[in-house]
């Protein structure tokens, strides 16, 4: 068992290490330019974490329109606030923490997510089968597993949703996370507990 | 709480990869020992594995470029409103520079005595008040030919 936490490190290890120095430095420069005011830089920052962003709205809000509302108003406030961004710091946690802050505020307005938002997300579950190059019954298998997840992660109450895609997502540190959402440390630790049993109630 | 509760409490965590070195070690040298904590953390294990390789969201077709239009839009929304703010701004100073000016010369051209319905115009007081109206009428004159402007554009 040690093994496999050992292996989880190598691969959060890896996963950074990935991540090419060059594109590190493009995005740097793409934020720098877009603090002073350069829309032509936006495209990249975009280009960047896009697919990120989109998945973590997704999971917060579970349904397809109210993720790509939220997606579209994260990037306006991410352009109304970009002058109070400190470059010296990350900028995925912040850019998820005005994102969440969004969909915190709209999902206590009262436009609650549906459910069963999943199976309406347009990709038909044969088309992710199809990307994939394993044995196709083992990625059936696979998928049926993936899907009675998110099915049990669409049950949980949003504060427990948000830790654990941060978590296991985007692969923040729980320091990150504790960034995003605005609260200690211990209340990260503790809310990724009760998330993870939650879930695993909701499974049994 | 025993070593043996407190370590299954962390078992979730551990799993999770969010135990420091330190306390990460303890649960591992405990579940090594005790064959209930090594099954629960092997249980926790699968599920950390499989919310890690979870089916993906697809991002709609069209999304980043509707948004890149949405923040351009703002982007100039916002520039006239700043560029309309300056312009009134500019205005209500001229306005009030011109009835400045203009009382000096009326008070020059008058000896300082231009009465009509029992009140001395040129005098403070009358002259401001005056002024001041005019003023108010002219920016909210401003104001509507600009919203005007703003509710075209947008049209268009």
């Amino acid at each position: 068992m040690g093994l496999f936490c050992t292996l989880v490190r190598i691969r959060y290890m890896i996963l950074a290490a990935s991540m090419n120095l060059d594109e590190l430095g493009a995005v740097e420069d793409s934020l720098t330019r877009l603090k002073e005011g350069d829309l032509d830089a936006l495209a990249s920052v975009m280009a960047q974490y896009q697919h990120r962003l989109y998945r973590f709205l997704f999971r917060l809000a579970q349904d397809p329109t109210l993720a790509d509302d939220l997606f579209q108003q994260t990037w306006l406030r991410v352009m109304e606030r970009i002058g109070r961004y400190d470059a010296r710091r990350q900028f995925a946690p912040w850019l998820f923490s005005v994102a969440r802050n969004l969909a915190i505020d709209t999902l206590r307005q009262g436009r609650l997510a549906s459910l069963d938002a999943v199976e309406d997300s347009g990709v038909a579950p044969i088309d992710r089968l199809a990307a994939a190059e394993r044995d196709p019954l083992e990625q059936l298998l696979e998928f049926e597993r993936g899907a009675a997840l998110v099915s049990a992660l669409a049950e949980l109450p949003v504060i427990h949703r948000e830790v654990l895609t941060l978590r296991f997502e985007e692969e923040m540190k729980l320091e990150q996370i504790a960034e995003v959402i605005d609260v200690p440390l211990s209340t990260v630790k503790s809310r990724l507990t009760r998330a993870l049993e939650g879930l695993r109630g909701r499974l049994r | 709480m025993s070593t043996h509760e407190l370590n299954r409490a962390k078992l979730a965590l551990a799993a999770a990869g969010a135990l420091p070195q330190e306390e990460l070690l303890q649960v591992e040298q405990h579940a090594r020992q005790c064959p209930v904590c090594l099954r629960e953390l092997e249980v926790w294990s699968v599920y950390a594995r499989g919310l890690g390789q979870l089916p993906q969201p697809t991002l709609p077709l069209g999304l980043v470029a509707r948004t890149q239009a949405k923040v351009l839009s703002e982007r100039a929304d916002a520039a006239d409103r700043r560029r309309d703010a300056v312009m009134l701004g500019f205005l209500a100073a001229f306005s009030w520079a011109s009835s400045v000016a203009f009382w000096v010369v009326a008070r020059a051209l008058t000896g300082g005595v231009l009465e009509a319905f029992g009140t001395n115009w040129v005098g403070a007081v009358p002259w401001f008040l005056a002024s001041a109206l005019l003023a108010w009428m002219t920016a909210a004159a401003a104001a509507i030919t600009l919203g005007r402007r703003r509710e075209i554009r947008r049209t268009l």
